[in-house]
């Protein structure tokens, strides 16, 4: 018996424990969204009953913590070894392993997530680092407190935003709901508990530090992809466009014909490697993201 | 006796996980608007009262899952008195899946049909 909303998510929670973080924040909002229109549904037609009382009914129909806990963890477990399944490693040489990559989906999701997060990460962190000047400089006036709120939840749905793009690009586990915040505090409490909140300041402190990450990052790579892809078209650029190969100090440096093959090649091998180092660093970003955008247990 | 109402359990969840899908998703195909979890677990509700399907709590995984496959879109509306609330709508290829599952379903059901009648016959 669950005196109350509140109790029946904390339990919930405990139930999830171990579980990937942005699982149990959905399975913790979808369980307060059911719970929470059930319980409006039963006081508009009987004011006068408790919610300890409507609750017992409600909760007999939607599942106990435990029962409800197993369905997410059965379907997770389901749709993570369709996704990632187990399959015996094929033998194939190093060489072929490594030039693989040219061929591997996930590859070039972090090459697409790196363009993409480019400009994300830039308008996201100007937004954050915006709204905290704004939001701080009108702490002197009136409207400074809901504003700052505002701002903070805005902050909030941007993670779930940024969350979405990582999963979606990078295959990374992220929530597909907002955080579960208890919905029966006032106003002022809420406010308070997104200002003193943990979890805010992490998604700050993640948007503000994306915008150099992601412009040092992209732009590296995007340098190294497009050397690689000059040194590959070098044999058309060369004698069709007359470009050199590479300019040092104003000295223009050319090769001989019978070394276009070997340019070319070499850029490929750049190439590969510039989607090996793209592939890591979208492994990186992602992991950066569920650190700091996903509230822990 | 046990035995047996575990065992009817056992049955009842087994067929669940296949069938949950098939059941929402012909809930949203019929659906006019868009809907959130409550209604449809209300909906299905209302369709037989003396069994129920499933948990109602174990029908939001299965519409993330369907959601996760493209099988269904949703949007988050905010709501002022309460949480928000995720309305789930069918997608192209949802409805496709689901006239496909619907034919699976129908020849599964027809075979079982089919020698259960024959065991009564015996």
């Amino acid at each position: 018996m669950f005196k109350d909303v509140h109790e029946y998510l904390s339990q919930l929670k405990k139930e999830l424990k171990g579980s990937d973080p942005a699982l149990t924040q959905d399975a913790l909002a979808d369980a307060e969204e059911h719970l929470r229109t059930a319980l409006d549904n039963v006081k508009k037609e009987a004011p006068h009953i408790s919610e300890t009382e409507a609750l017992g009914d409600i909760l007999d129909k939607y599942g106990e913590p435990n029962e409800v806990a197993s369905a997410y963890k059965e379907i997770e477990y389901q749709i993570s070894s369709f996704l990632y399944p187990t399959q015996p490693p094929k033998k194939r040489s190093r060489l072929a392993k490594f030039f693989n990559i040219n061929g591997d989906s996930q590859a070039w999701a972090a090459f697409l997530y790196m363009l993409f997060s480019l400009v994300t990460s830039i308008l996201f962190g100007l937004w954050a680092l915006f709204g905290m000047s704004l939001s701080l400089i009108s702490l002197i006036l009136i409207i400074g407190l809901p504003l700052t709120g505002l701002f903070l939840l805005s902050l909030r749905g941007i993670a779930l935003i940024e969350g979405r793009i990582v999963e979606a690009l990078l295959g990374i586990r992220m929530p597909r709901k907002p955080i579960f915040v208890q919905k029966d505090l006032n106003l002022t409490k809420k406010l308070k508990a997104l200002i003193t909140g943990f979890q805010t300041w992490k998604i700050f402190f993640y948007l503000i530090t994306r915008i150099p990450l992601s412009i040092v990052l992209s732009f590296g790579l995007l340098t190294l992809f497009s050397f690689s892809l000059k040194f590959m078209a070098y044999p058309v650029l060369a004698p069709v466009f007359k470009r050199s190969l590479i300019t040092l100090g104003g000295q223009s440096y050319q090769t001989s014909i019978w070394l276009y093959p070997v340019v070319s090649l070499g850029g490929f091998v750049v190439f590969t490697l510039s989607l090996h180092l793209t592939k890591l660093v979208g492994k990186l970003s992602g992991r950066y993201a569920k650190a700091m955008l996903v509230r822990k247990g | 006796m046990n035995f047996i109402s575990d065992a009817n359990k056992k049955f009842q969840k087994e067929l669940n996980s296949g069938t949950a899908s098939l059941v929402l998703l012909s809930v949203l195909d019929r659906a006019k608007e868009p809907m959130y979890g409550y209604q449809i677990a209300k909906l299905i509700e209302a369709q037989d009262e003396s069994v129920q399907m499933m948990k109602q709590g174990a029908l939001y995984p299965v519409l993330r899952s369907l959601e996760n496959s493209g099988l269904l879109e949703s949007y988050v509306d905010p709501s002022i008195t309460g949480p928000p609330r995720r309305y789930y709508k069918i997608t192209k290829s949802g409805q496709e899946t689901l006239d496909a599952w619907a034919k699976i379903w129908n020849q599964t059901k027809a075979f079982v049909d089919t020698l259960l009648e024959e065991n009564e016959d015996v």
